[in-house]
C-alpha cells in the first residue's frame, strides 16, 4: 500500500513563461519564490513551492504527492513494478529541481504523470503574494481519467486514497482528512483537470468573480457551491487553457471509520447547488 | 409618560406599493421573488414573508396606496410621537377606522418625511396564526427593512431622529438608520425624488443569495446589483427589479451592534464602500457610487 500523505505540487510546461508569471501573480495570487532561465517556481502557503512552470510542451504536466520517507519510496517503487507500471528514479538533479529529498516517477492507468516525493521543502519566510485573493494553500487536483472505475481502484487500492462521495462513477477520493484530494474526471486522454487552491472566505471568492471577471479572465464554472464536499468554488481559465479553482469551506472527514460514500446522481445540481451552469468546462461524462 | 430607556419604534413592520401593473408586479413578489401571497382586499393585494400577516402589498391605488408602516413599542409611544412629530414640524393625524382595517393595524398616525414618502405609524400590526409557507423556496425568514429615496437628506435625517432612529453609519451622503439591536432597517440615499428605493428581505444563509441569483438569471429578471457585501454592515444583498421598477432585495448577515454605544462612521462614497466584493450598480443611480443628477442621465 503506496501511503500518500498530501499532494506537494503541480508540475505545468508552458511556451510562454512570461504570461504564465503575469497571471499566477496578477491574477491568481501566487507569489514569485524563485526565476529560473527556463523555469518559474510560484508559492501559495508556507511550502517553498506548489506550482512549477518550465518551458516547454503544456501537456507535460505532472503531479508530486508526499510520503512518509525514503524507505516507504523504495517500498512505492517496489510495489509500483510488481504492477508492472514502469517508474522512473529521480536523479538528485531532477529532486533539486523539485525541491525534494528524493522522488519517482510513473504514470497511473490513464497516463498521468505522477511523482511520489520525499521531504519537500518548506520556506522560513510566509506566503506574501502581490494580489490579495485571500489564498490558503494549494489544496487538490482534478485528474483526468479514461476509466474512472479502474483508476478509483488504483488508487484505493494500490494507494491509501478512500472515496469521500461519487458523482455518478466519478469517485471524490481523499488521502487525508480533507474531503478530497483527487478528483477523478472522466475524459479522453491523461491530463490535469484542474488546480485548487483553498482560500480563507466566501468573501475571497465573491470577490475574485468580480475581480477576475472585469480583467475578462474566462470564468468557467461559478460561483457556486458544490453539495458534496460544501465547498463554495469559482473555476477560472489561465494559460494555456489550464483550469484553477478557488474554494473555500471544503468539509473535513473526522469519522474515518464510520464515513461510507454517498452517492450523488450525475446532474448538475450534483455540481452546484446554487445552480451556476458551466461554461467552457467540460463536466465529466457520468456513464 | 413613557419610560425613558424604553425606544419609540420597535420595527419596520410592513411597505404598501402602488404599482402602475398591480397585477404583474404581485406575480413578480410570488412567482418570482418568493413570497407568500394571501388576500386581496379593496385591490390591495397582500403578501406574507414570516408570522405577520402581511408585509408587503401591491396595489393600483396612487393616492392612498403607498406606504412605509413602522410599528410604535406601545400605545404612549404613538401619543408620545404624535406631538414630537408635530413639535418638529411634521404634520400627522390618526387614521380612520377605515384606513386602519386597509392597513391591518389597530391605530396609526399617517404621516410624512420631508421629501414626501408617507410614513405610517402603527400600533399592533397584524399577526397571524399560520406559520410562513411560500410557493417558492427562497429561503425569505423575514421582511428587514427599506431604502428611501430622499429629496430632502437633512429633512428626513430630522424626521426619522425625531422617530428614534439613530444613524450608525455614512457612506457618502447615504445614512443607514438604526431603529434596534442591528445596523439598519432604514436607510437614505439622496435623490432627485422622493419614493421607496426597495423593500429588503432576510433569508437564512448565503446560499439563498446565490441560488436566487441564478434563478432570476434563468429567468431573465434585472439584477440591479449583487450579489454583493456591503461593508458597512457586513449585510450579503442581492436587489432585483420587477415591473415598474420595484427593487426588492434579499438580505442576510447584517451586523448587529445590540445596544454596544458606538460612533458614527463615515465612509467616502466609492464602489468599494457600497460593494466588498465588486458589483456595481449601473442604473440605479442611488445605489452607485457616483450620484448622477436625472438630467446627467438624461444627456449621456
Amino acid at each position: 500500500m503506496i501511503n500518500l500523505k498530501d499532494v506537494s505540487y503541480v508540475r505545468l510546461g508552458s511556451p510562454d513563461l512570461e504570461a504564465a508569471e503575469t497571471f499566477a501573480t496578477g491574477c491568481l495570487g501566487l507569489e514569485v519564490a524563485e526565476r529560473g532561465r527556463k523555469s518559474i517556481y510560484l508559492r501559495s502557503d508556507e511550502r517553498s513551492h506548489t506550482l512549477c512552470y518550465s518551458e516547454g510542451d503544456p501537456k507535460d504536466q505532472s503531479v508530486g504527492f508526499e510520503v512518509e520517507d525514503e524507505e516507504a519510496l523504495q517500498q512505492a517503487a517496489a510495489s509500483l513494478e510488481a504492477l508492472k507500471h514502469h517508474v522512473r528514479a529521480g536523479s538528485a538533479e531532477d529532486a533539486e529541481k523539485r525541491k525534494v529529498k528524493a522522488f519517482i516517477g510513473f504514470d497511473d492507468p490513464s497516463g498521468n504523470h505522477i511523482e511520489l516525493v520525499v521531504r519537500p521543502e518548506r520556506s522560513g519566510r510566509r506566503y506574501f503574494p502581490t494580489r490579495d485573493a485571500g489564498i490558503t494553500g494549494f489544496s487538490h487536483i482534478g485528474l483526468n481519467s479514461t476509466n474512472p472505475a479502474r483508476d478509483e481502484r488504483f488508487w484505493t487500492q494500490v494507494c491509501n486514497a478512500r472515496v469521500s462521495d461519487r458523482i455518478g462513477d466519478i469517485p471524490l477520493m481523499r488521502v487525508n482528512s480533507i474531503h478530497h484530494t483527487i478528483a477523478l474526471v472522466r475524459a479522453p486522454r491523461a491530463g490535469i483537470q484542474h488546480v485548487n487552491h483553498q482560500v480563507q472566505t466566501n468573501d475571497d471568492v465573491l470577490r475574485s468573480f468580480y475581480f477576475l471577471s472585469e480583467r475578462r479572465v474566462p470564468i468557467v464554472f461559478g460561483p457556486g457551491r458544490h453539495p458534496t464536499s460544501g465547498a463554495r468554488f469559482l473555476y477560472f481559465k489561465g494559460p494555456d487553457g489550464m483550469v484553477f479553482e478557488y474554494s473555500v469551506g471544503v468539509d473535513e472527514i473526522d469519522d474515518e471509520g464510520t464515513h461510507r460514500a454517498r452517492q450523488f446522481g450525475f446532474e448538475p445540481t450534483s455540481f452546484c447547488m446554487w445552480g451556476a451552469k458551466p461554461a467552457g468546462l467540460a463536466l465529466p461524462d457520468g456513464r | 409618560m413613557m419610560p425613558s430607556n424604553t425606544p419609540l419604534l420597535a420595527s419596520v413592520c410592513y411597505v404598501r406599493i402602488a404599482a402602475r401593473e398591480p397585477l404583474a408586479s404581485a406575480r413578480f413578489a410570488s412567482e418570482i421573488f418568493g413570497l407568500q401571497r394571501v388576500a386581496e382586499h379593496d385591490g390591495e393585494i397582500a403578501f406574507r414573508s414570516d408570522n405577520r400577516f402581511r408585509t408587503l402589498s401591491i396595489t393600483g391605488d396612487k393616492s392612498d396606496g403607498a406606504s412605509v408602516g413602522v410599528e410604535a413599542w406601545s400605545d404612549a409611544a404613538l401619543d408620545e410621537l404624535e406631538h414630537l412629530l408635530r413639535d418638529n414640524g411634521f404634520s400627522n393625524r390618526r387614521a380612520s377606522e377605515e384606513e386602519c382595517r386597509k392597513r391591518h393595524v389597530q391605530a396609526a398616525l399617517l404621516t410624512h418625511d420631508a421629501s414626501g414618502n408617507p410614513v405610517d405609524v402603527v400600533t399592533r400590526p397584524t399577526q397571524s396564526g399560520r406559520r410562513y409557507f411560500p410557493s417558492r423556496d427562497a429561503g425569505v425568514t423575514q421582511f428587514h427593512g427599506v431604502g428611501l429615496r430622499s429629496k430632502e437628506p437633512a429633512g428626513d435625517l430630522k424626521f426619522w431622529s425625531t422617530l428614534g432612529a439613530e444613524v450608525s453609519d455614512w457612506v457618502g451622503d447615504i445614512a443607514y438608520l438604526r431603529i434596534d439591536g442591528l445596523h439598519h432597517r432604514i436607510a437614505l440615499y439622496p435623490s432627485t425624488r422622493a419614493g421607496l428605493l426597495y423593500a429588503a428581505f432576510e433569508v437564512e444563509t448565503l446560499d439563498n443569495i446565490m441560488q436566487s441569483s441564478y434563478f432570476m438569471q434563468e429567468h431573465q429578471v434585472k439584477i440591479v446589483q449583487g450579489p454583493g457585501r456591503q461593508p458597512v454592515s457586513q449585510q450579503i444583498f442581492l436587489h432585483v427589479e420587477g415591473p415598474d421598477g420595484i427593487i426588492l432585495s434579499y438580505v442576510n448577515g447584517m451586523e448587529c451592534l445590540d445596544g454596544q454605544a458606538r460612533r458614527t462612521r463615515q465612509f467616502p462614497r466609492t464602489s468599494e464602500s457600497l460593494c466588498a466584493w465588486g458589483s456595481e450598480s449601473n442604473d440605479v443611480p442611488e445605489l452607485s457610487a457616483q450620484l448622477r443628477s436625472e438630467r446627467s442621465r438624461r444627456e449621456q
